[in-house]
């Protein structure tokens, strides 16, 4: 196809835009509406997440060195549990401190013959997971760590979360892929209505001897259109209505809040402009393909 | 050139549409098709543009053979011929100059040679002056004229009119065959669908009828001494003067 005859078929497409622009007005506000649903439910998805995430990083494993442990094999084995794959931290925590916060917890007790070589507290590493559905196997190394005395950890608790988290994101992902489904339906039947409308448009375009292709490009234009405006007004929204939310539910550092929506804006960006192009575009294609088939020229119209 | 060689045509309905018609239309001639409604004219007329295929037999147009005609190809069959509706079929949110020019583009034509042509062929049917007039504002026979522009547009090689006067007064009626008589004269086929035997009977030309599926009567074409004796009063100047165009300087009809 030459270059002018594209020129003029995008320019068809902004011109039927603008002839049809009430019907392009509710196009645009369905499909805002739909990406609003699927956007809200991912922001929902994002922040149950970000709860999971934080009550994640209170499941901690603690393991114990060898009471009698030299100042070498401390540091050893501080080495080695950062050399494990699936551990994101560890905190060493001295023997000396650990008795502290044991005084802090129960003051009452005399603490007088725990001084010293008498310490009854071993070393100790808090360790915290990348991964926790890896969560037994990680244990069983650490646990393999000859320099280890013992592992404290609560396995119920980690395999309980990595199972609802599961079933979120199976039941988020099935949510979304539905609305998605009815937003494609909805778009499809706003083009249809408006390609009924120019049915003998499209016919008279036929009979003059247009091909398909002719016919459909400047419908793909328009549906391309549509898609892109509405993807930038429902981010728009979501970034305001989202923005003040958060204001909304920040009490102060210490408590959490909403999921930061700087980490997210760009899967939400694209999402939208891949979902609204792309609903555009196969919502077109899906409405124009009876009248294509139909051969054009004197068939039905009038 | 249009050929039919004992084409049928039923329909899913089981309507009978046509039975076994073999026509043979030469490049250049002018052809009335006439007929009652439901004689199977419109039938005719669909499967030259190979809007729907024969049951049987064969249909050839400008070298197509519409049988072996794949999907694809279909709108370039149908860039070898213009049309002209009954109804005009003509965009009523696009100027007269769009609506030809439009015919164009479909071709993929450059916007210079749009820009060229179009003044052109609408000085030919007398409207170049209507060129940013909408078809609302227009008469039946001058929406009928930017029709007949578009269909002419392309420079087909023939031109297939389906009642073409079938909205207009009568008198507007014999502007546009005397149109479709002077583009014929320049070397384009015409064949002109019409049910109205009075305007056939004027213009001394070759007449196929159509009833019941089946061609019952051809004329047979016509040799050009007895149609320039049979040709009406007027001429061909007067006719172009008529619509507001002068001939003078195109001696030969060659436009």
């Amino acid at each position: 196809m030459r270059l002018g005859s594209l020129r003029y078929l995008i320019k068809e497409g902004f011109r039927n835009i603008w002839q049809n622009r009430f019907m392009a007005i509710a196009s645009v506000g369905v499909l805002v509406s739909c990406l609003l649903l699927t956007g809200g439910a991912y922001m929902v998805f994002v922040n149950i997440d970000h709860m999971f995430d934080w009550v994640y990083g209170q499941n901690v494993v603690v393991a114990f060195a060898q009471p009698d442990a030299t100042e070498e094999q401390t540091t050893a084995l501080f080495a080695k549990l950062e050399a494990l794959p699936n551990v994101e931290s560890v905190d060493f925590i001295s023997k000396e401190e650990s008795l502290e916060k044991y005084k802090d917890s129960i003051p009452e007790a005399t603490y007088e013959d725990m001084q010293g070589e008498n310490n009854p507290m071993p070393d100790s590493f808090v360790v915290t997971f990348d991964d926790l559905t890896q969560f037994d196997d990680t244990v069983a190394q650490i646990q393999q760590i000859p320099e280890v005395e013992d592992v404290s950890y609560n396995a119920d608790i980690a395999s309980t979360l990595t199972n609802v988290r599961h079933i979120i994101l199976v039941v988020g992902g099935w949510i979304i892929v539905m609305l998605l489904l009815v937003s494609l339906f909805i778009i499809a039947n706003t083009i249809k209505l408006t390609v009924y409308n120019r049915r003998l448009e499209i016919s008279i375009m036929k009979s003059v001897g247009a091909t398909n292709a002719f016919v459909r490009i400047p419908f793909i234009i328009e549906g391309m259109v549509l898609g892109l405006v509405s993807a930038g007004v429902a981010y728009g929204i979501l970034y305001f209505i989202y923005t003040k939310l958060s204001e909304m539910f920040h009490f102060g550092a210490m408590i959490r809040g909403l999921a930061d929506f700087g980490e997210v804006w760009w899967i939400v960006l694209v999402g939208f402009l891949a979902i609204g192009i792309l609903t555009g575009v196969t919502g077109s294609a899906i409405s124009m393909r009876k009248y294509l088939k139909e051969e054009g020229g004197t068939a039905g119209v009038l | 050139m249009i050929e039919f060689k004992g084409v049928y045509k039923t329909y899913d309905s089981g309507i009978k549409a046509l039975k076994d018609v073999n026509i043979h239309i030469d490049k250049g001639e002018f052809v009335f098709i006439v007929g009652a409604s439901g004689a199977g004219k419109s039938t005719f007329l669909k499967l030259m543009m190979r809007e729907e295929v024969p049951s049987a037999g064969e249909v050839i147009i400008n070298d197509y053979k519409l049988s072996k005609l794949k999907r694809r190809q279909i709108p370039y069959l149908r860039r070898t011929m213009g049309i002209v509706f009954q109804d005009f079929r003509l965009i009523n949110h696009m100027t007269v100059y769009d609506n030809v020019a439009f015919a164009m583009r479909v071709t993929g034509a450059s916007n210079r040679d749009v820009r060229k042509r179009v003044p052109y062929i609408l000085g030919l049917v007398g409207l170049q002056n209507k060129a940013r007039s909408y078809p609302k504002e227009l008469s039946g026979g001058e929406q009928q004229r930017v029709g007949l522009a578009r269909a002419l547009v392309n420079n087909p090689s023939m031109i297939i009119a389906d009642e073409p006067t079938g909205n207009i007064d009568p008198e507007l009626s014999y502007e546009i065959v005397e149109l479709l008589t002077e583009i014929n004269r320049r070397g384009t086929t015409v064949v002109m669908v019409t049910h109205e035997h009075d305007l056939v009977r004027m213009f001394h030309r070759r007449v196929i009828e159509i009833s019941d599926g089946c061609v019952v009567s051809d004329t047979g074409v016509i040799p050009p001494e007895e149609e320039e004796s049979a040709a009406p009063s007027l001429t061909v100047d007067d006719v172009l003067s008529d619509i507001g165009m002068s001939h003078s300087g195109r001696e030969g009809g060659r436009l």
